[in-house]
């Protein structure tokens, strides 16, 4: 919000893009982030597409752990309960994608709901070993109900169609993930400003606090396992239908803990921090697989690969340290020093 | 300033990588060969062994002009050989893009570093009409097949061999008891298919089960052993990579279980599981293991072991690559190369389209000399994905690899 732009009533202090320059950064972004597979190649379409539904993933993860403060290392365990859902629901049950990406949210939501019930009970460090229990018993699961699931082997999943719409192409495919991705971060947006968002932050900030001013704690952790989940099943969707296949090596357990590491990045308990954790680990990322085959000229292949899982556990502890409230933070740091320029410079100086 | 200064750096190493991703175009007379590598994970040894072997068969190729010291066939001498690789962490996600980015810098051919990599992009490959070599060889890949191409054979066939191998060697008037004792995994998991057990009951074995071990084993698998004795099992077998195999044969010596224990058991494993790695690492501790589909030891006396015991003393003499997985890249490098060059002769390079060397490349690979490499020499076609038509059958007896026959490839999965 640029300068002397003043909040008058609630409903302007609420409100998302508020002045004509915020509604016009917001089109400027959507016109370019869908005029992109015009002049992007396959390549860039496929790291962009990828990037959205680990964005929508780490949304969810925010809602539950940036915003309600319920740490799950579990989240990948309820992306594959989604994955799995439509993929069984589409390709033996030949469900139309429409219905399976929502059923798909609906049952990894029910399945958070589930293993969300002990939080009620226990939290931080319990809480982890619990969530991280619900991802090997999900996994487990899956690999045991061979004739659901193909077991080990996986099953096929069909590219997704929406009316006369097929989504086989990349270029269309990322504007399925981009379109679901900019409804996922609305929706998110919103949620933070209803009641169960506040009440969330309250839970977040002081449970004990929050029960003494009313807010029903059972209700509100489970609501946000539920939504959290709900992320979690539609990226897990995404992500099963852009490969056309299912299998469970498709859901490590390390992936959850760099979802959170994208959190951590990215900023806890913002929405453009979840975002802008997703697209900076996920660009590191290429950044290091780019770098290994270069660096490996002068150190043994496998120390100079190693660099990826040395990075990004580098990253993390640097932001932990000298900005623990991520990208976002700073980002709104740089907003303001040149929002008040030159007055911030010679303040600074 | 210093928040400001450290956002600057990540705007600055952003953009850095945007500019990466701009694709660079190929030199005119440029032919590129390899893919992606899992250097870090559990494939981690055998993928360096392979990057090795495919640095050295690009150097040699470019050097020479030729395609293997026993062969009669030339590269032609304007165009050179480059090795394109990435690190995919056995990530189906980072293979994806690592896929994408190689594609887009003119590669024809690729490579699988892992059944995770192999299942995700098997569909992609083949739509995209792109041939690759695999390291991974599970019933998958024929289901149906596709265009990812193995040099050995696939677990299951692999299994089939040690089964052939057992029963003729099995003197008792009962049946012999057989159990599954493997990786859990999609790689482990794959022999478990309704044929193999057929197979096993048709051979007059009895069958007692299946016990899962971890990838890679944080614990001593003391309880899956000891169900293993408790049902009576004379013959375990499974697939497992090295890291998986070594520790539970040393809990197996431990538990006084194999073929030289007070509890007599046979433990086989199919490739990758290394013999020549497990010997180096186990010595006489694992006498008995059995493993199939493997490569030769180093000291065989065949024209492909001597090629690249000369390969690696040339070029990079301190640094010897010892691994079994070695013998796999410089397989794969061949199988690329090949390809290529089969379909160079129906199309120009510059022409040249993955679509073509899959289709008069790997398809038209015929009895593909080794130097005694494969277990035999090596033919693909559309249905033809397993490259081998035997399993060779290797036992480690006093510390060393014992050749104990080559045996058909039973072909049990129907796809």
């Amino acid at each position: 919000m640029g300068r002397g732009t003043f909040q008058e009533n609630y409903g302007q202090d609420m409100a998302i893009f508020r002045t004509k320059q915020e509604w016009g950064t917001l089109l400027a972004f959507l016109i370019l982030l869908f005029i992109c597979p015009l002049f992007l190649g396959d390549r860039v379409l496929t790291i962009m597409t990828m990037i959205g539904i680990a964005a929508i993933s780490v949304l969810g993860l925010n809602i539950l752990t940036g915003y309600c403060g319920q740490i799950s290392i579990g989240h990948v365990g309820f992306m594959a309960v989604g994955a799995y859902t439509s993929a069984i629901l589409t390709a033996t049950l030949g469900w139309p994608f429409l219905a399976a990406l929502p059923a798909a949210g609906l049952a990894a939501g029910l399945a958070g709901l589930l293993f969300g019930l002990p939080s009620l009970k226990i939290r931080g460090f319990y809480l982890i070993m619990a969530t991280i229990a619900a991802h090997f018993i999900i996994i487990w699961s899956v690999l045991q109900f061979r004739g659901l699931t193909g077991g080990p082997d996986g099953m096929p999943v069909p590219k997704p169609q929406i009316g006369f719409l097929v989504f086989n192409s990349k270029a269309s495919y990322y504007y399925l993930v981009m379109v679901i991705a900019c409804l996922a971060a609305y929706g998110a947006v919103n949620i933070t400003r209803t009641r169960a968002g506040r009440a969330f932050v309250a839970i977040r900030d002081n449970d004990l606090a929050a029960e003494v001013m009313g807010v029903n704690l059972w209700t509100y952790k489970l609501q946000a396992f539920f939504i959290g989940c709900v992320y979690a099943g539609v990226a897990g969707s995404l992500l099963v239908h852009y490969y056309g296949f299912a299998s469970v090596d498709e859901f490590p357990f390390m992936d959850s803990v760099w979802y959170l590491g994208m959190l951590i990045v990215g900023g806890m308990g913002s929405i453009a921090g979840a975002i802008l954790g997703a697209v900076s680990l996920k660009l590191l990322d290429e950044l290091v697989t780019i770098m290994g085959p270069v660096l490996s000229a002068a150190v043994a292949a496998q120390a100079a690969a190693s660099l990826a899982l040395v990075t990004r556990g580098l990253v993390i502890i640097l932001f932990l340290i000298f900005e623990p409230r991520g990208l976002a933070h700073l980002w709104r740091i740089i907003e303001a020093y040149y929002r008040l320029w030159p007055f911030s410079r010679e303040e600074a100086e | 300033m210093t928040r400001i200064g450290f956002g600057l750096v990540v705007c600055v190493l952003m953009i850095l990588v945007g500019l990466l991703l701009v694709p660079m175009d190929a030199g005119a007379k440029t032919v590129y060969i390899g893919g992606t590598m899992s250097l870090t994970g559990p494939y981690a040894e055998d993928s360096a062994a392979i990057l090795a072997a495919f640095q050295d068969y690009v150097k040699y190729v470019n050097e020479t002009k030729r395609m293997a010291p026993w062969r009669k066939e030339t590269w032609p001498a304007d165009i050179t050989v480059e090795l394109l690789w990435r690190d995919d962490e056995l990530k189906p996600a980072k293979a994806l893009s690592i896929y994408e980015e190689l594609k887009a810098k003119g590669m024809l051919v690729y490579r699988i570093s892992g059944s995770p990599i192999a299942l995700a992009l098997k569909d992609r490959l083949k739509q995209d009409g792109f041939g690759a070599t695999s390291m991974a060889t599970g019933p998958y890949l024929l289901t149906p097949p596709g265009t990812i191409f193995t040099y050995y054979p696939i677990y299951t066939d692999d299994l089939a061999a040690v089964a052939d191998w057992y029963k003729a060697k099995w003197k008792e008037s009962r049946k012999p008891r057989v159990a599954y004792l493997t990786s859990d995994n999609a790689m482990g998991r794959s022999i478990e298919i309704p044929e193999m057990e057929a197979y096993l009951k048709k051979e007059g074995y009895d069958f007692a089960g299946t016990q899962y071990v971890p990838l890679i084993p944080t614990s001593p698998p003391t309880t899956q052993l000891m169900w293993l004795k408790e049902k009576g099992v004379d013959l375990a077998f499974g697939i497992m990579v090295n890291p998986g195999s070594q520790p539970t044969v040393k809990e197996m010596v431990r538990l006084g279980m194999g073929p030289y224990q007070p509890y007599k058991m046979t433990f086989a494993c199919g490739t990758p599981s290394h013999l020549p790695v497990f010997a180096a690492a186990m010595g006489t501790l694992g006498d008995g293991f059995v493993v199939a589909g493997g490569f030769p030891p180093w000291d065989e006396l065949v024209p492909g072991v001597k090629f690249m015991t000369e390969a690696q003393k040339k070029y990079h003499p301190d640094k010897w690559a010892a691994h079994s997985q070695y013998m796999g890249g410089m397989l794969e490098a061949m199988i690329q190369l090949e390809a290529i060059r089969l379909a160079m002769e129906k199309t120009p390079l510059e022409k040249l389209k993955p679509a073509d060397v899959l289709q008069n490349g790997f398809y038209k690979i015929a009895n593909l000399d080794t130097g005694g490499i494969s277990s035999t020499p090596i033919t693909y076609g559309p249905a033809k994905i397993e490259g081998v038509d035997a399993v060779r059958v290797d036992q480690l007896q006093k510390g060393k690899v014992v050749k104990q026959g080559v045996y058909p490839c039973r072909h049990l999965y129907k796809h």
